[in-house]
């Protein structure tokens, strides 16, 4: 088995803006703030990383996820973004509302 | 704002000049019903006037009025409250519904079709859920310190340390903890007709033994100790040569203690032909379990309390030694004839899903329930006294239960609408009896009424535990200023030492 070629870093900026992105698409407060913190964790944990098996191992699974990320965060803002409490003063209200 | 004024008013015409046009008794209805130009004057509307249908536009309208429901439109302005009773349900993590969706679509096989791809797929997917080893590597993160991992993919029966094969899915925890109680019971009733649990376990235990002592079995329900925990000594006493079965929560549902349960499991294990089973429903995914180390031989899992879909539970039932019980569906023999009826897919896979990341995510989730606990009630020690936490302090994290003094329960619970909680007896909460869980605990009943629990999980975050901070803070000062108790307590007088009977 020839060894693993690992991801550049420019690939791994890219992938961890993508999923920042994708994680912020959630109209859910608790699942977009869940995603977003995760993601960072994720990828600043890997940010001193050099072994490179360690690092395609990461790739494929972060390019996984962000596949199920992004079309879990369509179906949320299909049937979810109800407001909560705590981001009530958050909510935009359009012009001529009220 | 004059020329949106002035459009409202043409709109109240506009409306009123249609409702007349159709209450009018016009034989025959045309697509377009003309009125005459004397209904098309401008009226303008008195400052007093009030009506629902009185809208000003959006920009977003076009100048239409769309009567189509708009569902954002409505929720918007409505919040919804905090959820913070993560031990009654768990959300579905988005991940798990994302790996359901398949199997809600296309992918509609029956997993016990033998004969056609369409069973053949579910029928995989299914037994991935009991136990996937595809070798996937993930990430993990332990604690604040995110390092990186390498992880299999593993799934329910990998969760606890199990063989897929002693995995029976089943419909929830209820139903298979009525399987193990009363299966194991049963079958073996020709020789031992003895079950010892506690006091303090979850409804559906305590309403499986009651049900076996009507079919004359003897049971002992064990008390625990000022902290919830069970006196081990008084376990290993309470087991007769006729014992079947001792049943031990691993987590309990309201005050989040954690019993003994590798102790446990070494005490029964020394008692040949007594087997251990355990309720943890609240425990799996959330503390490392593993039934080999721990000696269990029967466990009750739920889908919808980690993070996975409502209608969806296992049992482990170990085979080696064997566990042998009395079914009590009759049907088709699925699930090694212990639970008849076509397995769920889409919500087998969800579980499995749900288990699979409750692996990965156990170690970090910890950290964010403790770490939020822990916020909550250094919030709410500095501001408010007399606040006592229930059960052990080195429970489960994620289930904070607290009794406040002076206040009533259920009038917290009315006057805290933006928080989603229930208070101690959450089981029965239809019912204003003190939780017979914290009674058991040696709770005084007016601390009994008084009590909340408080359940974090995955996704909570730390704003929503400031806005509970402030918000029972604020209400609880309220409650107490409208106490009489509570005015005699400044004053010092002991509400134990008087006699009420006297006046
Ligand atoms: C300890 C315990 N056992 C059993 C159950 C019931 O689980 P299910 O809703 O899956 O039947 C619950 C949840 O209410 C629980 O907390």
């Amino acid at each position: 088995m020839s060894p693993p070629v690992p991801p550049s870093r420019k690939t791994l900026l890219h992938l961890y803006a993508a999923t920042l992105r994708a994680s912020r698409g959630f109209s859910s407060y608790n699942f977009r703030n869940y995603f977003l913190a995760r993601t960072k964790d994720a990828f600043r944990g890997i940010q001193n990383e050099s072994d490179p098996a360690k690092l395609s191992s990461f790739y494929h699974a972060a390019v996984e996820e962000l596949a199920v990320l992004k079309r879990s965060a369509i179906v949320n803002s299909l049937y979810g973004g109800w407001k909560l409490v705590v981001e009530k003063d958050k909510i935009e209200r359009t012009r001529g509302v009220n | 704002m004059l020329s949106t004024l002035r459009r409202s008013t043409l709109y109240v015409a506009k409306r009123r000049a249609l409702a007349r046009a159709t209450t009018s008794s016009v034989p025959r209805r045309t697509l377009v019903q003309p009125s005459g130009a004397d209904r098309a004057s401008i009226v303008d509307v008195p400052s007093t006037y009030q009506d629902d249908n009185l809208f000003s536009p959006r920009p977003d309208m076009l100048g239409f009025k769309l009567e189509a429901p708009r569902r954002e439109g409505i929720l918007k302005d409505k919040a919804r409250p905090i959820y913070l009773d993560m031990q009654a349900t768990t959300p579905v993590d988005p991940r798990v519904l994302d790996a359901m969706l398949p199997y809600m679509t296309d992918q509609y096989g029956n997993p016990h079709s033998r004969t056609h791809a369409y069973g053949w797929e579910a029928d995989k997917a299914v037994e991935e859920a009991r136990k996937a080893r595809r070798t996937r590597l993930l990430c993990g993160m332990r604690s604040q310190y995110t390092f990186f991992f390498l992880f299999f993919e593993q799934n329910i029966a990998d969760l606890i340390g199990a063989d897929p094969k002693d995995i029976v899915f089943t419909s929830g925890a209820t139903e298979s903890n009525n399987m193990s109680i009363k299966g194991v019971a049963r079958f073996n009733k020709e020789k031992k007709r003895h079950i010892i649990t506690t006091q303090t376990e979850h409804k559906c235990v305590l309403d499986s033994c009651r049900k076996l002592q009507e079919e004359d079995f003897d049971v002992t329900y064990l008390g625990v100790q000022q902290n919830g925990v069970l006196d081990l000594q008084e376990l290993e006493a309470a087991i007769r040569p006729d014992t079947s079965l001792v049943s031990v929560m691993s987590v309990n549902n309201e005050t989040g203690v954690i019993q003994p349960i590798k102790e446990i499991g070494a005490i029964v294990r020394k008692h040949r032909g007594v087997y251990f089973h355990t309720d943890a429903a609240q425990a799996v995914g959330k503390i490392p379990l593993d039934v080999n180390e721990m000696n269990i031989d029967l466990m009750s899992i739920s889908g919808h309390k980690i993070y996975g879909p409502k209608g969806i539970g296992a049992a482990y039932v170990r085979r080696r030694p064997r566990v042998r019980l009395e079914p009590i569906l009759s049907g088709g023999g699925q699930e090694r004839g212990l639970r008849s009826g076509t397995l769920p897919a889409a919500l087998a896979v969800g579980m499995g899903e749900a288990a699979r990341i409750a692996k990965i995510e156990m170690a970090r989730d910890h950290a964010t329930v403790q770490r939020l606990a822990q916020h909550l009630i250094d919030g709410l020690e500095s501001r408010i006294d007399h606040v006592v936490r229930n059960g052990d302090v080195n429970g489960y994290p994620g289930c904070v239960n607290l009794s406040f003094a002076y206040v009533e329960g259920e009038s917290l619970l009315m006057a805290l609408k933006d928080i989603a909680l229930s208070s101690g007896s959450a089981c029965t909460s239809a019912s204003l009896e003190p939780s017979y869980v914290l009674r058991a605990l040696g709770a005084a009943e007016d601390m009994a009424h008084s009590s909340l629990r408080f359940g974090f999980g995955r996704f909570t975050t730390e704003a929503e535990v400031d806005f509970v901070v402030e918000k029972l803070v604020a209400t609880v000062q309220k409650l107490r200023d409208m106490s009489p108790l509570w005015e005699m307590v400044q004053e010092g007088i002991d509400i134990n030492a008087i006699d009420w009977a006297q006046h």
